[in-house]
């Protein structure tokens, strides 16, 4: 594993996305079109309801992002990085690409969504922790469900079905944690939540980095 | 018909057999279900009707005392056997809380040498109130307490004779667990040595263990209904243990999303690997940092010391080896499905 090889994948990746735009065009169209729903249909929108909806237009967002990770290039593209670079580098690099653009998607969304409803943040520290902790373990696991799902036809039902029950465990800490940036529950002890957090983070990206490998073969 | 190639299935049904009499025949020990009236003031005549369960005093009345705390009890004034089940209790409760608090908690005991004695918490609640009485708590230690010998259950209030699900609903789970842990190994073993039988093998653990969850919630579902009141609560195991079927749920759903065997085997063993430690967390981690009404979660006391006492577990661990064998034993029938249907499809290609 070369940080360099890692760093190169990355690049090209961010080349790839900035050449055709309409993919991270159509991500931020979801994006705000779903915080003006939001404000339209809600009129005034509670601390406790902005928490929930934020993460829930960020997870679908996220979906809708990273089905596509191992489809924007032709199959003999990849047979080419196969022969070139180690998988393992592969997935790493995927992972840190898309992490950097969740992290871009929730920064935006929390702008429209302050901008539009209200800005309830109380601990921004906090809550960027959040954002970064969940853009991990969203992109760990929504990557490594796409790399298996690469070569199937009907990708994007199955990466619903796949991983949404996945990031369950992910998503309701991250609900928890963010309720404290937010000030909905004035509860000091977020280590250990973060804590755990970062452990299934790690545990996911592990398990990715391992199984990819023996995976990508087609 | 080979005996000795089979003996796990002969003591799987042996030890099934064995769970089912033992743990639904063995009576439970004697109990009090209820006290009628509980609120009283100090200096009071307090005459209570207690609802005793599985207890025969015949004509001998037992002793019965308050405890209020380590070091102060009273005896009953006098103690009749009534109709049925019930024994009238009279009480001259004392003119004083010793303690600061103008309300205090005691705890009932009925006690005799045939019966053992009989427990109920929260029993009496006393509150402090001028009077002219003088009695006082006048035995300072622990009196002597008659217990009952034999193979017999705990008795619980609210469980009572539910307490019984403990040997079915804790052990599906724990088969269920095990049976995807055996599943993750099969699906290693695949991805390592590309042998097309550790997928299938990895395939039927999952259908089997599947099976086994379904059956834990739904047994849980009832016990809930008895003692919780609902037959779903918003407790967090159980929507961990729901969340947690989803996800092999989605794996049967992607193994016949595809055609092609191995590509279907390298899949679905990646996905299973990986569903495998994301459950983990959501079945042991999260339910014990948060509320939950299950023992051994959100600061409830866990099985063991109170609630599972020797008797329990000598029907409860042999019931997890009786239900995982059994998981393994249906595990091995749908391998044997999908081995023909393999040979069938390869008679087919020829």
């Amino acid at each position: 594993m070369k940080v360099s090889t890692i760093f190169a994948l990355v690049m090209k990746d961010l080349r790839i996305e900035l050449r055709d735009k309409y993919a991270i065009g159509a991500i931020l169209l979801y994006v705000v079109t779903s915080t003006f729903i939001v404000y339209k249909a809600f009129q005034s929108v509670s601390v406790m309801a902005w928490n929930v909806l934020f993460w829930i237009i960020f997870l679908f967002a996220a979906l809708n992002a990273l089905v596509k990770s191992f489809n924007q290039e032709s199959k003999n593209q990849y047979l080419y990085y196969y022969q070139i670079v180690h998988p393992g580098d592969l997935i790493v690099a995927k992972i840190i690409y898309n992490i950097l653009m969740l992290m871009l998607v929730s920064l935006i969304l929390y702008g429209t969504m302050a901008l539009f409803t209200i800005n309830p943040v109380q601990s921004l520290g906090l809550f960027f922790v959040c954002i970064t902790m969940g853009a991990i373990g969203v992109s760990t696991c929504f990557t490594f469900v796409a790399s298996i799902l690469s070569t199937q036809n009907n990708q994007s039902t199955m990466m619903a079905i796949l991983s949404l029950p996945l990031i369950i465990p992910i998503l309701l800490l991250l609900l928890n944690l963010s309720a404290g940036a937010l000030g909905i529950v004035n509860d000091t002890g977020f280590t250990a939540d973060l804590l755990m957090l970062a452990g299934i983070d790690l545990i996911l990206f592990g398990l990715a980095v391992v199984i990819f490998p023996v995976v990508w073969r087609s | 018909m080979n005996l000795y190639k089979n003996w796990w299935k002969y003591l799987a049904i042996l030890i099934l057999l064995y769970t089912v009499i033992a743990g639904l025949m063995v009576p439970l020990k004697p109990g009090i279900t209820s006290i009628g009236k509980s609120v009283f003031a100090t200096g009071e005549e307090a005459m209570i009707s207690v609802e005793v369960y599985n207890a025969e005093y015949g004509g001998q009345a037992p002793k019965s005392y308050i405890k209020l705390d380590q070091s102060n009890f009273i005896e009953a004034k006098s103690v009749e056997v009534g109709e049925g089940r019930t024994v009238n209790v009279t009480f001259d409760i004392p003119a004083t809380l010793p303690g600061k608090d103008n309300t205090a908690i005691t705890t009932l005991f009925l006690t005799d040498e045939a019966n053992g004695t009989l427990v109920y918490p929260n029993a009496l609640i006393l509150q402090s109130k001028p009077t002219t009485s003088n009695r006082t708590w006048d035995i300072k230690e622990m009196p002597r307490l008659y217990k009952k010998s034999g193979f017999l259950f705990p008795y619980r209030n609210i469980l009572i004779e539910t307490i019984r699900n403990t040997f079915y609903h804790i052990p599906l789970w724990f088969s269920m667990f095990i049976l995807f842990f055996g599943a993750m190994i099969m699906n290693v073993k695949y991805l390592r040595k590309r042998n097309i039988d550790d997928d299938h093998k990895a395939s039927s653990l999952i259908t089997a263990g599947i099976l086994m969850g379904c059956l834990g919630l739904a047994t849980g579902s009832i016990w809930a209904k008895n003692t919780w009141g609902a037959y779903w609560t918003t407790d967090v195991k159980l929507n961990m243990s729901a969340i947690s079927m989803m996800i092999y749920f989605a794996y049967l759903i992607l193994r016949s999303s595809m055609d092609d065997v191995d590509k279907r085997a390298r899949i679905s063993s990646a996905y299973s690997i990986f569903a495998f430690f994301t459950i983990v967390p959501l079945i042991f981690v999260i339910p014990r940092i948060t509320d939950s009404l299950h023992p051994g979660n959100g600061g409830n006391p866990a099985f063991g010391g109170e609630d599972m006492d020797n008797t329990m577990r000598m029907v409860f661990y042999p019931a997890i080896i009786g239900f995982t064998l059994l998981g393994t034993w249906i595990a091995s029938l749908v391998l044997r499905i999908k081995r023909l249907d393999e040979k069938v499809h390869l008679k087919m290609m020829e």
